[in-house]
């Protein structure tokens, strides 16, 4: 009998592994219990494939979206919807980044410990950290042209400005067609990537900084691009004589693109994926787009191009913007949030601190010599341009840098498609949006 | 008479003000279901497995050395192994020498187990089972040793001492908490039903109710007191009833019948098991029985849903493998003196293997994996050898792969495995909106009627464990798997201190049986095992199973030794009603 006993704790060891099984679901319905409950095809929280509830407000509270009932009605103002409608998404679910989908568990009030209970039965309320203003007076800065407004707080890693256009208002959709090749669906911010042209020289300045020793004390040359071999490579102005502050200010191709030469292919990819700018970067668990660079072969034009952001380079704009909010944070790159925060973000290293300041300074230095301060009055900006050549004699307009300011801490990323000049098309429109926030 | 109609007036007021007030009694039970469950859970787990087991005593072996061994069971092994019941220490005693085993009437008898030494009653050799009494001189490898058996009043005396189930937590009490269960569950299904409530609703819960109290009556009746697990197995049976009110209220009725035929099975049989002989002599016709029931099903089947397991006799369909459990819980178990004997162990082993097979050529795949986790266990306490064990599990695994790669169907069940989010609306249909509803109920659940998952195919069967957190809360569905991990630990306890190892091992195979049923239905509709759709016992809808169930936890009732506790054991030295003692007393 006593061994009989004994035996009869073999069916403990089957009661100990649902115990052990049940721990396993717990972990993942706490891990994954807000993706479960949001999954669209749950008809606790959604009817005829419509949330059932929710509503998204802007960081000032302004109500940008609300369902009750099934019945979804958007902001009041036509331009703040045009505006915001890649941040908030529309009741169809058709912009896949849009906080209606992405943050749907947060539209429905989800917690692990209360699932999608709903006394009230008006769901939950989702913060968004961007300004829906701001973001209107970005979309009107645009002016119908295709493009993306990002601005960032580099303290709190809060996505203030983010605006993509084509847009449409979501209260009165227009017909868009299946084979629609606009992109207006797409948020261009999150989910694009473009040619970065000049802006790319950032990556290649501070490949050189650290792998270059005497690169201050150099002589530059620029008579109005070089050879590489039989090849020439082009540059925007004949520079003449310039040391490697006015390389940047003035944005030499000749200066950079022997730079890209000399340090190699293998060393630019390093930085630019150490920047974040060839891998895929999230923003609250939202995958965005991720940017590329190729090697070119050693000593060619495609090498020498590549370090001036053409080649196959793509940037996306997100990874740009927190390439941006690195420098200004001392080279720091701070987790990016959509969320309204007050707190200071995670951050991860991704340069020295004192290449950013480096950075910085000639950011600062570029704004001095080249873009005017005068064009961004009261701003203490610093920043990059880029006018990158997308074929047929277009060009992406690009306007990247920050504010070096505390009590302003934004970094920001304005790219316009065929735009024309980075500086002169890109720049206004990040003067617009910023002085609309430092008010 | 004014006032009365006034009086009326002011109530129809309050009725017509009652729909505001809906809401609120969700919001408010919600609570309280999940805690009065914890209540009898716990209360039930204080009952079965608190306190020190207190075994019987019928009789003891005086050694040589002038110590004693008392003998706890009917059934006990004499050897020098320390797993023997009575211990002897001597080089000459084997490891498993001889077992002293009791009937029903109180006759003992020795049998040798074929020990080196040999045994010897009163100097003559003892081979096959000899009959024994009180004071006889026995020898185990020449060592001596004396039989006493307990005398009547001894036994008595014991009796009057030995503590009875309800001494620490009464019964009624619990019974009472879950009367309210019901209550409340009944209130809030009503209140989510609103217009569309089905009479049958309320019903078959007051039914059930009434049908608890008229259980425990009976089991007072008999001088019994143990009713925890009748309480636990109603508890689940409450639960699932509160999922069919609302996935499929017109079955009520028909769920109330069979958990009626459930009733009678469980009192059947345990009433059967009473009498250790008779049920010996039962097993192998119970067995065939049951293969039979399966032989017939199979050349007779209709398919329903994939598995061919469901047989129609007029309108009533039933699935004869929820039956065939109970004939192979018999077949399985085994006393003392058979369980040193290869061939029964031999024979069970192909009885096991054509239930399996004939389960698997059914396509039933999830209750063939419950068969042969009873059957490992079953082999294990049978013959104590991990060798067996393991053996028999590398052969059926490697079996398992030949079907598995052989049938499609069963294919795409394990590929979807541990994937069915990549597969939302293909092969991991069922079980991505299983979870998706488990996460929706949080801890406390939208409320009894309330949930969405009751719409997908098989959800109240299958999916039941999602359904119920959905409803009633992750809480309440852990609580429901509890209450079985209580039974299975309450049958391990009771396997200790139960006169035969025929209970035991019984005992044993009915709990593996359910647990694995539990493993089954909980892990494969969360994707965390293949989703194989295998009943939640009690809990799923369904018939069949409900019976069976109620069959199986009729072997948990005749393990169950503790003084007047359970009707499918004989009171013998029975401890008298209060009112009796004292008349004896007296006398």
């Amino acid at each position: 009998m006593k061994k009989v006993r004994r035996r009869a704790l073999a069916v403990i060891l089957l009661a100990a592994m649902i115990v052990g099984l049940t721990g396993v679901f717990i972990l993942r319905l706490v891990r994954d219990g807000d993706d479960w409950a949001s999954f669209p095809s749950n008809g606790n929280a959604y009817s005829g494939g419509k949330l059932k509830t929710g509503k998204v407000v802007d960081r000032n509270g302004t109500v940008l979206l609300s369902i009750t009932d099934g019945e979804v009605t958007y902001a009041e103002d036509r331009d703040i919807r045009r505006a915001t409608l890649h941040a908030v998404g529309d009741k169809y679910g058709n912009i896949g980044t849009g906080a209606y989908r992405v943050f749907a568990d947060e539209l429905l009030g989800y917690s692990t410990l209360k699932g999608l209970y709903d006394f009230s039965g008006e769901g939950g309320t989702m913060e968004l950290s961007i300004d829906a203003p701001a973001c209107a007076v970005a979309l009107d800065a645009l002016d119908g042209r295709s493009g993306s407004v990002a601005v960032m707080n580099y303290v709190t890693g809060e996505i203030v400005c983010m605006v993509s256009s084509p847009t449409f208002d979501p209260a009165d959709p227009p017909e868009i067609s299946e084979d629609d090749t606009s992109g207006v669906y797409l948020n261009r911010v999150l989910s694009s990537t473009f040619t970065p042209g000049s802006t790319f020289k950032l990556v290649t300045l501070a490949a050189a900084i650290e792998n270059i020793p005497d690169l201050f004390s150099r002589d530059f040359h620029c008579d109005g691009g070089f050879y590489v071999g039989e090849d020439w490579v082009s540059c925007a102005g004949e520079h003449g004589d310039l040391k490697i502050e006015d390389a940047l200010g003035l944005s030499c191709n000749s200066v950079f693109g022997s730079l890209a030469l000399e340090l190699g292919a293998e060393t630019l990819e390093k930085y630019a994926e150490s920047f974040g700018l060839t891998s895929r970067q999230t923003v609250d668990g939202i995958g965005c787009a991720a940017g590329s660079f190729d090697r070119a072969e050693p000593d060619s034009t495609d090498l020498a191009w590549s370090g001036i952001g053409q080649y196959h380079d793509l940037v996306n704009p997100a990874a740009m913007l927190r390439l941006m909010a690195a420098i200004a944070n001392g080279g720091r790159a701070p987790e990016m949030t959509l969320h309204r925060s007050s707190s200071k973000a995670g951050t991860e290293r991704i340069m020295s601190s004192t290449t950013a300041q480096r950075l910085s300074e000639m950011m600062d230095y570029a704004v001095t010599i080249n873009y005017g301060e005068e064009n961004f009055p009261g701003l203490e900006i610093r920043a990059k341009s880029g006018t990158a050549e997308v074929g047929g004699g277009d060009t992406n307009a690009w306007f990247v840098g920050f504010l070096e300011d505390p009590a302003n801490p934004y970094a920001f990323a304005v790219c316009i498609e065929r735009g024309g000049w980075g500086s002169s098309s890109a720049g206004p429109v990040a003067n617009e949006v910023l002085q609309a926030l430092v008010d | 008479m004014a006032r009365l109609g006034e009086l009326i007036g002011s109530i129809e007021l309050d009725a017509g003000a009652l729909p505001a007030a809906l809401p609120y009694i969700t919001l408010v039970s919600r609570y309280l279901l999940p805690a009065l469950a914890l209540i009898i859970v716990v209360r039930c787990a204080v009952s079965m497995l608190s306190g020190r087991p207190q075994s019987e005593i019928w009789g003891y072996i005086t050694n040589p050395n002038g110590g004693r061994t008392n003998l706890t069971n009917w059934e006990n092994v004499v050897g020098r192994a320390a797993s023997s019941d009575v211990v002897l220490d001597y080089k000459t005693v084997s490891r498993t020498h001889a077992a002293l085993t009791r009937d029903a009437e109180g006759r003992w008898s020795v049998m040798d187990l074929g020990s080196k030494g040999g045994t010897t009653l009163r100097g003559r050799p003892v081979h096959g089972p000899t009959p024994i009494h009180s004071g006889d001189i026995l020898t185990f490898g020449g060592v001596a040793a004396v039989f006493v058996a307990s005398t009547a009043s001894e036994e008595q005396e014991r009796a009057e001492t030995r503590e009875m189930p309800g001494f620490r937590v009464r019964a009624g009490v619990t019974l009472l908490f879950l009367t309210l269960f019901c209550l409340l569950l009944t209130l809030q299904l009503c209140a989510a039903a609103g217009d569309e409530l089905s009479i049958a609703v309320p019903a078959t819960f007051l039914a059930l109710i009434v049908i608890i109290w008229c259980c425990y009556v009976i089991t007072r009746a008999l001088n019994r007191r143990g009713f925890e697990v009748e309480t636990l197995a109603f508890l689940l049976i409450s639960v699932g009833f509160g999922v069919t009110a609302h996935s499929d209220p017109g079955v009520l009725p028909k769920e109330l019948i069979c958990l009626l035929a459930g009733l009678v099975i469980f009192f059947v049989v345990g009433s059967f098991l009473r009498d250790l002989g008779r049920a010996k002599k039962m097993r192998w016709p119970i067995a065939a029985m049951g293969l039979l029931l399966l032989a017939v099903n199979l050349v007779t089947a209709s398919s329903i849903f994939g598995a061919r397991n469901w047989l129609s006799i007029g309108s009533i369909s039933f699935q004869p493998s929820e039956f065939v459990k109970i004939a192979f819980v018999f077949a399985g178990a085994a006393t003392l003196d058979r369980l040193y004997a290869r061939r029964n162990l031999v024979l069970f082993v192909g009885f096991a293997a054509l239930c399996v097979l004939c389960l698997a050529a059914m396509s039933d795949f999830g209750t063939a994996a419950v068969f042969f986790a009873a059957y490992i266990v079953i082999a294990f306490m049978r013959s104590g050898s991990f060798a067996t064990v393991l053996l028999s599990l590398a052969g059926t695994v490697f079996a398992a792969f030949i079907v598995v790669t052989a049938r499609p169907y069963v294919m795409q069940r394990f590929a979807t495995w541990g994937h069915a989010w990549d597969a939302p609306n293909d092969g991991g249909y069922q079980q991505v909106r299983a979870m998706a509803s488990a996460a929706s109920g949080g801890l406390f659940g939208l409320g009894a009627g309330r949930g969405w998952l009751h719409n997908i195919f098989a959800a109240d069967t299958d999916m039941v464990f999602a359904v119920v957190t959905e409803e009633f809360g992750l809480i309440m569905a852990l609580l429901t798997v509890a209450a079985l991990i209580v039974l299975a630990v309450f049958a391990v306890r009771s396997s200790g201190y139960a006169r035969s190892t025929f209970y035991a091992i019984a005992a044993c195979a009915a709990v593996t049986i359910l647990l694995f049923q539990v493993t089954l239905n909980v892990f494969g509709s969360l994707d965390i095992l293949p989703f194989t759709g295998v009943t939640f016992p009690l809990v799923s809808k369904g018939g069949s199973s409900i019976m069976a169930t109620w069959g199986l936890l009729a072997f948990v009732k005749a393990a169950d030794a503790r003084q007047n506790a359970s009707f499918a054991i004989p009171l013998g030295r029975k401890r008298l009603p209060r009112r009796e003692r004292k008349e004896a007393e007296e006398e």
